[in-house]
């Protein structure tokens, strides 16, 4: 696969704040990409300078083989944004919203008439054509602004926080029409978040923490990496556990114990096979390696 | 062109769906209508009365005409600017909502989405100072008609000019606003203010002489003295017809500002015509060199 974003040496400063130092990624054509850190870590002001709202200091951008600063117009027909708080016209209706900003990428009449049309199947949302945006609910509201975002076809979608004050079942729908979306329109995503569910379905992660990266890689290296797996034994008493010599923690429906990795788990079954007649072997979560990268919790943080 | 078109579109649907923008364009007017239905009608109607000769009988008709005349030309003249201002608002709306950078993040040029903001700022203004003079006319023709049609077409021909004027220093002053609290204050002081800076409220000629001599600085005073000439001419020269002094009238002139001074000298309405054209072009060149200036920056 080919990459389709190259950050190289990326560096900006605010006075003596160094918000991105010495920052290099590499995103490949249609993966999910995830972007994590913390309010502050870096990924608001390394997005502004991708999307060209904010002028770096000095290193590389690249998108689809083309320069930021010699392609600027070029790299902006190939982003689309939705952004952590809707920006569209609330008092504006969504046909209305999305005729201004199809027309600012050039894409009148019949042009934008058939991509309106293709949109409404995508999204669902026909029936809301004529209601201002303003009275929409939180997650037709984002349906449209995925809409907007997605309105000239770009390659590569950015996602900042797209599910952050949505509730469980709007998220999950949310998220259903982001994968469609990924298949029917090859789409690279490329997406912030403070949810590690959504941050654990990515196909890399990167994570930064004051300006720079921490750690990097697909989930499962990082879990494999930075944190541990878990046994959890269903049907023991905690002195079994006890007998064990692992750190354990008792839960309200047996024991759970903390192993290394997944073969120190194997080892310890086929040791003690009596003991593990009902378990259950799970990896650790994407907040524990946030935890153990920065020392700092993701979803605690951001509050 | 088309996105030209679009985006002008918008930006006008905004302002007139936005109910508090919009009402709040029309909080001068609505002031001056209630100092003038409320006591400010019966001053100046005693005033006038009482600068006559004695013996001189002036009809109802003529002496509602004169207030009428007052009362249309200080509408006008505070509309033109202050609904400009709102209208203009949302180009500072859209920066502290975050919608610029929904904006932004597309090919648009950025000269592309200035004039938008300007053009639009210019219609929606223009819409709603076009009906007010429209209702106007209607008031002094139920009050007391005296304008000519030259004299009509003159009126028009102000508000047009003082809509360019308004369109113009709104951009230039809401250029470098970037917050909600910037934007209230400019806001408030606009609506508060203008009105009495550009003698829509009370006439120039009753500032004190060293606050006279400021006003005669700001461009805007001479579009409402534009206005004053073009809605009073008619009536005061049925006055004229009417056997009333030609003193008495001059009078009337000083005290109403027909009749304005930069220092001591006289200021004719052709040059007032030419004080708020240059001042339009100023402003516009102004607009654009901040335009440019803002642009480079961000290359």
């Amino acid at each position: 696969m080919d990459n389709i974003i190259e950050i190289n040496n990326l560096h900006k400063s605010f006075n003596d704040v160094k918000a991105v130092n010495d920052l290099s990624f590499r995103v490949k054509k249609g993966e999910l990409f995830a972007f994590l850190g913390v309010n502050g870590a870096g990924k608001s002001t390394t997005i502004n300078i991708m999307c060209g709202w904010l002028k770096k200091d000095s290193g590389e951008v690249m998108i689809n083989g083309f320069n930021l600063d010699k392609d600027g117009d070029k790299i902006k027909n190939l982003l689309g944004v939705v952004f952590q708080n809707s920006v569209l016209d609330s008092a504006l209706s969504v046909y209305e919203n999305l005729k201004s900003r199809a027309s600012l990428y050039d894409i009148h009449g019949e042009k934008f008439i058939s991509r309106l049309n293709e949109l409404c199947k995508i999204l669902d949302f026909e029936d809301l054509l004529k209601r201002p945006v303003g009275k929409l609910s939180g997650g037709q509201r984002r349906r449209i602004d995925i809409a907007r975002a997605i309105i000239h076809k770009p390659q590569i979608l950015i996602l900042d926080e797209p599910t952050t004050g949505l509730d469980p079942q709007t998220r999950k729908l949310i998220w259903q029409v982001i994968t469609d979306l990924r298949r029917s329109e090859n789409m690279t995503v490329f997406l912030t978040t403070h949810y590690m569910e959504e941050a654990s379905e990515a196909d890399y992660v990167v994570i930064i923490d004051n300006g720079s990266i921490a750690t990097e890689g697909t989930p499962l290296q990082l879990k494999n990496t930075h944190t541990g797996d878990f046994i959890t034994l269903y049907q023991a008493s905690e002195e079994d556990a006890q007998k064990l010599g692992l750190p354990y923690e008792k839960t309200r429906d047996g024991i759970k114990l903390s192993v290394k990795n997944t073969a120190e788990a194997t080892e310890l079954i086929t040791k003690h096979p009596k003991l593990f007649v009902d378990y259950e072997i799970t990896k650790g979560k994407m907040d524990d390696v946030f935890l153990a990268v920065t020392g700092k919790n993701l979803t605690e943080a951001s509050k | 062109m088309k996105t030209l078109i679009t985006l002008t579109k918008r930006n006008v649907k905004l302002f007139f769906k936005d109910k508090g923008m919009f009402f709040t364009s029309l909080i001068t007017p609505a002031i001056l209508l209630v100092l003038y239905a409320t006591f400010l009608s019966n001053v100046y109607k005693d005033s006038f009365m009482s600068g006559m000769p004695q013996g001189v009988v002036i009809s109802e008709s003529l002496i509602n005409g004169l207030v009428g005349g007052q009362l249309v030309s200080s509408l006008l003249a505070v509309s033109c600017i202050t609904v400009a201002f709102c209208s203009n608002f949302l180009m500072v709306q859209d920066r502290v909502n975050g919608t610029i950078k929904d904006l932004t993040i597309s090919p648009l040029k950025p000269t592309t989405l200035s004039v938008s903001y300007f053009i639009a700022t210019f219609i929606s203004t223009a819409i709603i100072c076009f009906t007010a003079t429209i209702i106007c006319l209607g008031y002094l023709a139920i009050t007391g008609w005296y304008l000519t049609f030259g004299d009509t077409l003159l009126i028009l021909l102000d508000v047009l000019i003082l809509t360019l004027f308004g369109t113009a220093l709104s951009s230039v002053v809401n250029f470098f606003l970037t917050s909600q609290g910037q934007l209230s204050a400019v806001g408030t002081i606009v609506s508060a203010g203008y009105g009495f800076i550009c003698g829509a409220y009370m006439p120039i000629s009753s500032f004190s002489p060293a606050l006279q001599k400021v006003v005669g600085f700001l461009p805007g005073t001479y579009g409402t003295s534009l206005l004053r000439n073009h809605t009073l001419r008619g009536v005061l020269g049925e006055m004229g017809s009417q056997g009333i002094p030609t003193s008495a009238l001059e009078g009337v002139k000083e005290s109403l500002d027909c009749n304005l001074y930069f220092f001591e000298t006289q200021v004719q309405t052709s040059a007032m015509f030419i004080i708020l054209c240059a001042s339009f072009i100023v402003l516009l060149g102004l607009f654009v060199v901040f335009n440019i200036i803002k642009n480079k920056k961000k290359n």
